[in-house]
């Protein structure tokens, strides 16, 4: 089975937000609304070992999702093919409790339909061989696309690139995050968590207090 | 996160409603109680319909609700199973009592009726039991949820019991059983409590005064004084019952307000 995601080099990641608008203007997103959103983390640490990165989330195709398994309707499902997590709006009845499984907080309502939305990888595109929209429009050439079980793969074959120690998820609560992402030393210190207390110019992790 | 009173009315409720119909399961095996058993359950039958009621109200597509039944799983096909099986079990409740079959029968339903309000009060608290959720990540949830209804059905039931004017007996015994479900609300809201931070701060009020003093130490001062005295039982019982709900609903608000996610990156919650 496939295990398709995004990988984000974050040593190239620029912090430009293209990849939000071109998955809005890709999606219909609504006003206010996210599939794809870039985090500023930092700046943390003490002068001159300071942190400060882009971090680009969205949906983290999460190999045990707890989305998946909450959902009373099937209506949030794995799709055989891809094995992409998907939303099937035509089942979804709107109690929201996937909203509050997931993790990481990335799952938007759609207030016109009355449903819960999210990424779906784009698969529109890429059932035609084509490349989701934040992809294709990273003019950093940070993001990757692909199967993380394909050595051939975009994904795979970024990651060969960089030792364990370079490549990071996001924090992993049992749900097993297929999306990756590839920071070395060269940017400063992957973070887990970042306070956000008195660092109030920093978007950061939004994390427990 | 935002509170969502459309679930805290039906756990409070529902619960409060299969703990109603335990106690009457209870008198089953005393038979102190022969004039409250029967508006007990038809009451707590009610409670638990509009409990059912209420949590329909949350959701946007009630229309499509019949695609839970396509996927058992977890949760909302769980509670609304357990839900639809403690109504079945006080309708058969309230039909051996109306027939006056025999004993062995209404203590064999009141027996189910006890352990249904046990496993469905508890399966509705770990329905939110997710690893996303640090503060609610904690058995004490659900124990929580149990307590808080096991204090008010118990409180309900020595209130119906003082309206139908039961002897003292009865309303004794009514009074023990608040008295315990008000100690078992207040050992699991207090595990909680600390379980999940929520004793200081912005929830320090709501937990100590809301949760603490009116949903279990209210209660249990009412139950234990009506155990002694069965004068002004219709006084003590009402202010427990308006104790013990405030504290259920305290608790299910104090859930939702206490809410913190593991990471909320895009800002939004429900």
């Amino acid at each position: 089975m496939a295990r398709n995601c995004i990988v984000v080099n974050l040593d190239r990641c620029t912090g430009c937000y293209g990849c939000e608008v071109a998955c809005k203007m890709e999606n219909g997103v609504a006003l206010g609304e996210r599939w794809s959103k870039v985090l500023a983390v930092g700046p943390v640490g003490e002068y001159p070992h300071m942190t400060r990165y882009a971090l680009p989330t969205l949906c983290q195709q999460c190999e045990n999702a707890p989305c998946v398994s909450v959902c009373p309707t099937g209506a949030s499902y794995r799709d055989d093919k891809t094995n992409v997590v998907l939303v099937d709006k035509e089942k979804c009845i709107g109690c929201k409790y996937c909203m509050m499984a997931c993790p990481y907080g990335v799952r938007s309502w759609n207030k016109s339909e009355q449903c819960v939305e999210k990424c779906t990888l784009c698969g529109h595109l890429t059932s035609q061989d084509k490349l989701p929209a934040c992809v294709k429009s990273c003019a950093a050439g940070a993001r990757f696309y692909g199967d993380l079980d394909d050595p051939s793969s975009d994904v795979s074959k970024e990651l060969a690139k960089y030792e364990a120690g370079d490549i990071h998820t996001l924090q992993d609560v049992g749900n097993a995050p297929a999306t990756h992402y590839i920071m070395t030393s060269m940017i400063g210190e992957w973070q887990d968590r970042v306070e956000t207390k008195g660092h109030p110019h920093t978007a950061a992790y939004p994390v427990a207090e | 996160m935002e509170i969502q009173w459309s679930l805290v009315l039906f756990t409070a409720l529902s619960g409060a409603g299969a703990w109603l119909v335990a106690c009457a399961g209870i008198d089953a095996f005393r038979g102190l109680a022969k004039k409250a058993a029967f508006p007990a359950i038809v009451a707590g039958i009610a409670l638990i319909v509009v409990g059912g009621i209420a949590s329909a109200t949350h959701l946007s597509h009630v229309d499509r609700i019949m695609a839970v039944l396509a996927h058992p799983a977890p949760g909302i096909f769980l509670e609304a199973l357990l839900l639809g099986i403690d109504v079945l079990v006080a309708l058969v409740l309230l039909l051996l009592i109306k027939r006056n079959a025999s004993a062995a029968a209404q203590k064999a339903l009141g027996a189910v009726a006890v352990a249904m309000a046990v496993v469905f009060s508890f399966s509705c608290g770990s329905s939110y039991m997710m690893a996303s959720q640090l503060a609610w990540n904690t058995v004490a949830l659900p124990l929580g949820y149990l307590g808080g209804a096991m204090a008010s059905g118990a409180a309900l039931w020595y209130l119906l019991c003082a309206i139908c004017k039961e002897g003292s007996d009865a309303l004794s015994f009514a009074a023990v059983e608040t008295v315990v479900g008000a100690v078992v609300a207040l050992v699991t809201v207090l595990a909680f409590g600390f379980m999940a931070d929520v004793i200081g701060g912005q929830s320090a009020v709501l937990f100590w005064v809301g949760v603490v003093v009116c949903g279990a130490l209210v209660p249990l001062a009412c139950g234990f004084a009506g155990m002694k005295r069965t004068s002004g039982a219709l006084s003590l019982s009402l202010v427990a019952v308006i104790g013990a709900f405030i504290g259920s609903i305290a608790f299910r608000v104090l859930m939702w307000t206490a809410s913190v996610a593991v990471m909320s990156l895009f800002g939004v919650s429900i």
